[in-house]
C-alpha cells in the first residue's frame, strides 16, 4: 500500500545452463591454438574452411542459440572461463615469440576498439581518428621512456590522459557539428596529426622513435625468463599486463553499458532532440564519452608502443583509423564480445593467410560494405537492453 | 617581395585552388541532391586519372601519336568512364541506403573509397608505384623575370574556369539544371511535379564524377605524375573546401577551394620551415573554422523536423 | 538440410581438421634463410632486383650437390617504410626457424630495425642501405653490411662539383635518416672544398608538390641542386624544376641510380649526376658470372644497382651455414671472422662493426637515357655541357 513497501520479487526464471557456453569456449580455444600453430598455407585454408563450415552447421542445427543465451545470462562465469582459455593459449605458445606478439596485438587493439565503442557505439560520437589517439599514447611512452625516469605504469596512465586531453581540443568543433561535419573534424585531425608527426624532428620525424621496453619494479619486460627449466618468451610479460588491461576495460565497458550512464548515452545516440527534451545535457554526455573513449585508446596505445618497441607516424594513419572502425562495424556496434571476436579475425587472418596480406585493406573494405548493405548490426549484434528490477541487466 | 616571385606564388595557388574546386563542386552537388557525403569522390578522381593514362598507353601502342587527338581521347574516355562509375555507385550503393541512418552511407562511401584505391594499387600493373603522366599540353613558357608562365598551366586554368562557368549555366539556364535544383530543394515536391527522381540523381552523380575525371586528368597533366593515393588527400581537402564554403552552394565550393589553396600557399611562404607545415596549418584552420561556423562560411540553411 | 547430411558434413570437416594436425606434425626440416627488401612502393624495382638476386644464390646453392642442407628463402616486404620494416623484422627475427637474413635496401628501414635484430640475436647482412649509422651507431654483433656507406659517395660528389667549377648549391633532402645523413655528409664535404650551400630544404619522403621549395630555390639562384633522397621524389623534383624554369644541375646520390628514374623523366633526365659505391655490376670481379646466371633465370626485372650485393650477402650467409651449421649464435661468431673472403663483388672483410670496405666510387651522368660512367661520358670529354657549366 505505502511507497515503502518493496516491490514483489519478480519471479526469476531458472538461469540458462552453463554448459553450452563452456563447450563453445573450449572448442574455440582448441581451434585458435590449431590456427595459430599451423604454418603451411593449404593447412591454414583448410582450417579456416572447416571453421566457417562448423559455424554455419552449428547455426543450422540451432546450437548457437543456447550458447548465446548462456553467454547473456551467465556472463560472469563465462568471462572467467574465457580468461582461463586465453591463459591456456598463451601457455601453449610459451616460447613462440611471434604468436605471442600477435596475441598481444589482438588484445591491445581490442582495448582500443572498446574505447572507440564507447564513443561510437554508445554515444554516437563519430571518431575517425582512433589510430591517431592510439599513436598519441604510443608516442607518449616513447618520449617518457627515453627522456625521463617516470615509472612505466604511470607512463601508461599519462599516455591515456594525454590522448584524452588532446582529444578534448577537438571537442568544441565536435560538439557544434553533427553527422558529416563531425566526421570531417576527426578526419582532418587524423591527417593533421600524421603530417605533424612526420615533419617534426623532435619526435623523430618519419624515422620514428625507439621505445624502451617496459620494466616494473626492476623486472624487465624485455628479457626472456625461465620458470624451472622451461624458457618463456618475454612477450609473456606483456601478455599478462595486456590481459589485465583488456579485462579491466571489458568490465568497465560492460558496467558502463548497464548503468544509468550507458542509458543516457544510448538515449543521446538514438535521438538527440528527444533526449534533450528529457533533460539530458547532450554536451556533457558527449564530452564524457569522447574523453573516456580517448583515454582508453591512449592507454592501449602507450602499452603497445612498449610492446612493439618502435613508433613511427606511418603506423597511425587515417587508413588505420578506418581499420578500427571496420572492426567495430564487423563485430557489431555496441557489443564488446563482438569487438573481441572481430579484432581476432581482422588481426590474425592476414598474418596467417599470407596470400591475402597484400589484399587486406581491400578485403576489409569490401567486407564492411557487404556488412553495411546486408547485416548492418554486424556479426554479433548488440542484444536488446534487459531490465530486471533489483537484478543485473 | 619581388613581383615576379609573388606572381609565381599566386599562380601556384590558383592552380591548386582550381583542382580543389573541381573536387569540392562534386561534393556540393552530391550533398545538395541527396543530402549525403560521398567520401569516395577523391578516389573516383584517381580512377579517372588512371583510366586516362590507360587510354593514352593503349592509343599509343596502336600508333596514334597526334597530341590533340590523344588529349581529347584521354579526356573523353575518362569522363565517360567516371560518369558511368558514378551512376553505378549511386544506383547500387547510395540509393538503397537512403532510408538507413546517414552514418551508414558515410561509412559505405568511405569504404568504397578504400576499395577503389586498393583496386588501383593492386590491379593496375605496378599500381603501387607513381606513374608518369604524359605531357599532352604545349609546354612552352613565357619568362617574365622571376615569373615563369607556362602555357599548359594557363590553358588548364582557363579550362577550369570555363567548366565552372558552364556548370553554373547548366544549373541556372537549362531544364535539367532546374530539375536538379528542384530535387536538391525538396525531393517530394519535385516528384509530385513529375520529375524523375532516380534519373536526376543518377545524372547528378554522373556530372559530379565527370568533374572528378577532369580534375584527375588535370592533376596528372600538372604534376606529370599520378599515384594511387592521390585521391585520399584531394578528397579530404575537397570535402573541407566544400564544407568551409558551405555545403549545397556552388559558390561556396569555389570559395572554399581557393581559400584552402590560399591557406596552403600562405602557410608554405609565411612559415619559416618551408612547406613542411603547410598541411598542418591548413587543416588546423579548417578545424577552427568548423568550431566557429559549424555549417560553413556561406551558411547552409537547414531545419530539422523533430 | 537433412540431419544426416549435416552430420556427415561435420564428420568430414572433423576428419579434415585431424588430418591437418597430423600433416603439420610431419613437416620436414629445411634450413630457412630470410630476405627483406622493398617489394612494393616507389623503389620496388630495387627490392625486387635484390630479391631475385638472393633467390638466385639460394637456387644455385640448392642445385649444388655438395651442399649439406636444403635452403628455403623466406621473403618479406618492408615497403621502404620504417614501421612496416619493424614489423617484418620482428616477424623474421622472432621465427626461430629462420637462421639469418639479407636485409634492406632503404636506409630508413635498416636503421629502424637494427635494434630488433640485436634483441632477438638474429644475424643479418645489409645489402643496399648506405647510412653509416646502421653499422656504426652501435656495436651489434648481429649486424653486418657488404655494401659501402654514403660518406665516400658524398666526398666524391663534392669533389666533382667543385672540379667542374660550381660554387653555389641548394640542398633538397628527405626527412628520413637517409636524406638527413646525405645532407650532413655532403654539407661537410662541400664546406671543406670551399663550396657554398645557399639553402637547405627538407621534404617528406612521399611529398607531391615541391613548388613552394623550388620557388624559393629559384629566388636563391644556385648553380646546382643537390638531391638527397630516393627515386620517386627525385623524379618529381626534377620535373617540377623544369616547370618552374630552373636551369640548375641536378645532382643526385645512389638513391636515384635506377631505371625508374630515367623512365619517369624521359628526356628530362639528361645531364643528371649520380654516385654510388662499388663498380658497375659488369665491372665487378664476379660481375659477368652473376649477370649470366641472372639472365638465365629470365626474371622480369633487372638486378638493378644493388642486386650483386644482395647475391654476395646471401652467398656469404649460405657459406657460413654450410661451415658451422644452422645455429644463429654460431653464425654470428663465424661472421665476426670474415676476412678477405672471396665473392662476386670482390674480397669481403668485416671490420669490428661488421662493415665491409668498398673503396671505389663510381660517378654517373645520365646521357641519352642511360647511366653512363662520368669518365666515359661526353660531358667529361667536353663534347656536352651541363647546365651552367663554363
Amino acid at each position: 500500500m505505502s511507497g515503502s513497501e518493496r516491490m514483489p520479487e519478480v519471479k526469476q526464471e531458472p538461469q540458462a545452463p552453463l554448459l553450452p557456453g563452456v563447450v563453445a569456449v573450449a572448442l574455440s580455444t582448441a581451434y585458435l591454438i590449431a590456427l595459430l600453430a599451423v604454418e603451411k598455407q593449404p593447412l591454414v585454408i583448410g582450417l579456416l574452411a572447416f571453421g566457417i563450415v562448423a559455424v554455419l552447421a552449428a547455426h543450422y542445427m540451432d546450437w548457437l542459440d543456447p550458447v548465446s543465451r548462456s553467454f547473456a545470462e551467465r556472463e560472469g562465469m563465462l568471462s572467467a572461463y574465457a580468461i582461463l582459455a586465453a591463459c591456456v593459449v598463451a601457455a601453449f605458445f610459451h616460447d613462440n615469440h611471434f604468436v605471442l606478439l600477435l596475441f598481444v596485438t589482438v588484445l591491445l587493439y581490442a582495448v582500443a576498439t572498446l574505447g572507440l565503442n564507447i564513443e561510437f557505439g554508445y554515444a554516437g560520437v563519430l571518431n575517425f581518428a582512433g589510430a591517431s589517439f592510439f599513436g598519441i599514447g604510443a608516442y607518449t611512452s616513447a618520449v617518457l621512456n627515453t627522456y625521463t625516469a617516470v615509472p612505466h605504469l604511470l607512463v601508461l596512465l599519462i599516455g591515456g590522459t594525454l590522448a584524452a586531453l588532446i582529444g578534448s581540443l577537438l571537442l568544441l568543433p565536435v560538439l557544434r557539428t553533427r553527422g558529416h561535419y563531425a566526421a570531417l573534424v576527426t578526419i582532418a585531425f587524423a591527417l593533421l596529426l600524421k603530417t605533424f608527426l612526420e615533419v617534426n624532428d623532435v619526435l623523430g620525424g618519419p624515422q620514428g622513435m625507439q621505445v624502451k621496453g617496459m620494466s616494473i619494479l626492476g623486472w624487465s619486460f624485455n628479457d626472456n625468463f625461465e620458470i624451472g627449466k622451461i624458457e618463456m618468451s618475454f612477450y609473456l610479460n606483456y601478455f599478462v599486463i595486456s590481459m589485465l588491461l583488456l579485462c579491466g576495460t571489458f568490465v568497465l565497458v560492460r558496467r558502463l553499458e548497464r548503468s544509468w550512464i550507458g542509458l543516457n548515452l544510448d538515449a543521446i545516440r538514438l535521438d538527440e532532440t528527444a533526449a534533450s527534451c528529457f533533460g539530458l545535457d547532450i554536451a556533457r554526455w558527449k564530452i564524457t564519452a569522447f574523453v573516456l573513449g580517448n583515454f582508453v585508446i591512449g592507454l592501449a596505445g602507450a602499452l603497445f608502443g612498449m610492446v612493439g618497441g618502435f613508433v613511427a607516424p606511418n603506423n597511425y594513419t587515417f587508413a588505420d583509423s578506418l581499420i578500427m572502425v571496420s572492426i567495430l562495424l564487423l563485430g557489431g556496434i555496441g557489443n564488446p564480445w563482438g569487438v573481441v571476436v572481430a579484432t581476432f579475425i581482422v588481426v590474425v587472418l592476414p598474418e596467417k593467410l599470407q596470400t591475402i596480406q597484400e589484399y587486406r585493406f581491400l578485403l576489409y573494405a569490401l567486407i564492411v560494405i557487404v556488412v553495411l548493405l546486408f547485416r548492418p548490426e554486424g556479426l554479433l549484434p548488440r542484444p536488446v537492453r534487459r531490465y530486471f528490477p533489483g537484478g543485473r541487466a | 617581395m619581388d613581383v615576379g616571385l609573388l606572381s609565381q606564388y599566386i599562380m601556384n595557388g590558383l592552380m591548386l585552388g582550381m583542382m580543389y574546386t573541381l573536387v569540392a563542386v562534386g561534393f556540393t552537388l552530391f550533398f545538395g541532391v541527396l543530402d549525403i557525403i560521398k567520401f569516395s569522390h577523391g578516389d573516383v578522381l584517381t580512377v579517372g586519372a588512371f583510366t586516362g593514362l590507360a587510354t593514352y598507353i593503349g592509343l599509343r601502342s596502336v600508333g596514334v601519336s597526334s597530341t590533340p587527338l590523344l588529349l581529347l581521347a584521354v579526356l573523353v574516355v575518362a569522363i565517360l568512364a567516371m560518369a558511368a562509375l558514378g551512376m553505378l555507385i549511386a544506383r547500387y550503393l547510395v540509393l538503397p541506403l537512403r532510408s538507413a541512418p546517414a552514418l551508414n552511407t558515410l561509412l559505405i562511401t568511405l569504404m568504397l573509397g578504400t576499395v577503389l584505391r586498393e583496386m588501383v594499387r593492386l590491379f593496375y600493373p605496378q599500381g603501387a608505384n607513381p606513374k608518369p603522366f604524359p605531357a599532352l599540353l604545349p609546354t612552352d613558357s613565357i619568362n617574365l623575370g622571376q615569373f615563369n608562365l607556362r602555357l599548359d598551366n594557363a590553358i588548364m586554368l582557363a579550362t577550369g574556369v570555363a567548366i565552372i562557368v558552364g556548370l553554373r549555366l547548366l544549373l541556372n539556364r537549362t531544364k535539367l539544371g532546374l530539375a536538379i535544383r528542384a530535387v536538391a530543394q525538396d525531393e517530394e515536391t519535385a516528384r509530385t511535379m513529375g520529375i524523375n527522381f532516380t534519373a536526376i540523381v543518377l545524372i547528378t552523380f554522373a556530372i559530379g564524377s565527370a568533374l572528378a575525371a577532369i580534375g584527375g586528368v588535370m592533376n596528372g597533366l600538372y604534376y606529370n605524375e599520378i599515384n594511387f593515393g592521390m585521391g585520399l588527400l584531394l578528397g579530404v581537402i575537397g570535402f573541407s573546401a566544400a564544407i568551409i564554403g558551405g555545403l549545397g552552394s556552388i559558390y561556396g565550393a569555389i570559395l572554399g577551394g581557393f581559400l584552402f589553396a590560399a591557406l596552403q600557399t600562405i602557410g608554405a611562404v609565411a612559415l619559416p620551415f618551408a612547406s613542411a607545415y603547410k598541411d598542418v596549418f591548413a587543416f588546423t584552420v579548417v578545424i577552427a573554422l568548423m568550431a566557429w561556423r559549424p555549417t560553413g562560411l556561406i551558411q547552409e540553411k537547414i531545419s530539422e523536423r523533430v | 538440410m537433412s540431419r544426416t547430411v549435416r552430420q556427415l558434413g561435420l564428420f568430414f570437416a572433423s576428419a579434415l581438421f585431424v588430418g591437418a594436425l597430423v600433416a603439420t606434425a610431419q613437416a620436414k626440416d629445411k634450413v630457412k634463410v630470410g630476405f627483406i627488401g622493398p617489394l612494393t612502393g616507389g623503389v620496388s624495382v630495387n627490392g625486387i632486383g635484390g630479391r631475385n638476386s638472393a633467390e638466385l644464390a639460394v637456387k644455385l646453392r640448392n642445385a649444388d650437390a655438395k651442399a649439406k642442407y636444403e635452403y628455403e628463402l623466406v621473403v618479406l616486404d618492408d615497403e621502404c617504410k620504417p614501421n612496416v620494416a619493424v614489423q617484418a623484422a620482428t616477424k623474421m627475427a622472432a621465427d626461430k626457424e629462420i637462421i639469418a637474413g639479407a636485409t634492406h635496401y632503404c636506409s630508413a628501414t635498416a636503421i629502424a630495425t637494427v635494434d630488433i635484430y640485436h634483441k632477438f640475436g638474429f644475424p643479418i647482412i645489409v645489402w643496399g642501405a648506405v647510412l653509416p649509422d646502421i653499422t656504426y651507431r652501435n656495436k651489434y654483433a648481429e649486424v653486418h653490411r657488404v655494401n659501402g656507406t654514403m660518406i665516400d659517395q658524398n666526398d666524391a660528389n663534392a669533389e666533382l662539383i667543385s672540379k667542374l667549377g660550381f660554387k653555389t648549391v641548394a640542398v633538397i633532402h628527405d626527412t628520413t635518416d637517409y636524406g638527413k645523413g646525405h645532407n650532413a655528409y655532403f654539407s661537410k664535404s662541400l664546406a671543406k672544398l670551399g663550396g657554398k650551400i645557399v639553402g637547405t630544404f627538407g621534404v617528406t619522403a612521399d611529398q607531391q608538390d615541391f613548388t613552394a621549395e623550388l620557388t624559393q630555390i629559384k629566388a636563391l639562384n644556385p648553380e646546382v641542386i643537390y638531391f638527397g633522397g630516393l627515386t620517386p621524389i627525385g623524379v618529381r623534383v626534377r620535373s617540377q624544376m623544369d616547370k618552374l624554369g630552373i636551369k640548375a644541375v641536378f645532382d643526385g646520390t645512389s638513391g636515384i641510380v635506377s631505371d625508374a628514374f630515367i623512365q619517369g623523366l624521359g628526356p628530362l633526365a639528361e645531364g643528371a649526376l649520380a654516385f654510388r659505391e662499388g663498380a658497375s655490376t659488369e665491372k665487378l670481379p664476379g660481375g659477368k658470372f652473376f649477370l649470366e646466371k641472372y639472365a638465365a633465370q629470365k626474371y622480369d626485372n633487372p638486378p638493378e644497382a644493388y642486386g650483386a650485393f644482395s647475391y654476395a650477402a646471401m652467398d656469404l650467409i649460405l657459406d657460413s651455414i654450410e661451415k658451422v651449421g644452422p645455429d644463429r649464435k654460431k653464425i654470428i661468431a663465424e661472421l665476426a671472422n670474415v676476412k678477405d673472403r672471396d665473392s662476386i663483388i670482390g674480397k669481403i672483410t668485416f671490420d669490428d662493426h661488421g662493415q665491409n670496405t668498398v673503396a671505389l666510387i663510381t660517378k654517373y651522368v645520365v646521357q641519352d637515357g642511360k647511366f653512363v660512367e662520368w669518365d666515359d661520358s661526353e660531358y667529361a670529354a667536353g663534347k656536352r655541357k651541363l647546365p651552367g657549366q663554363k
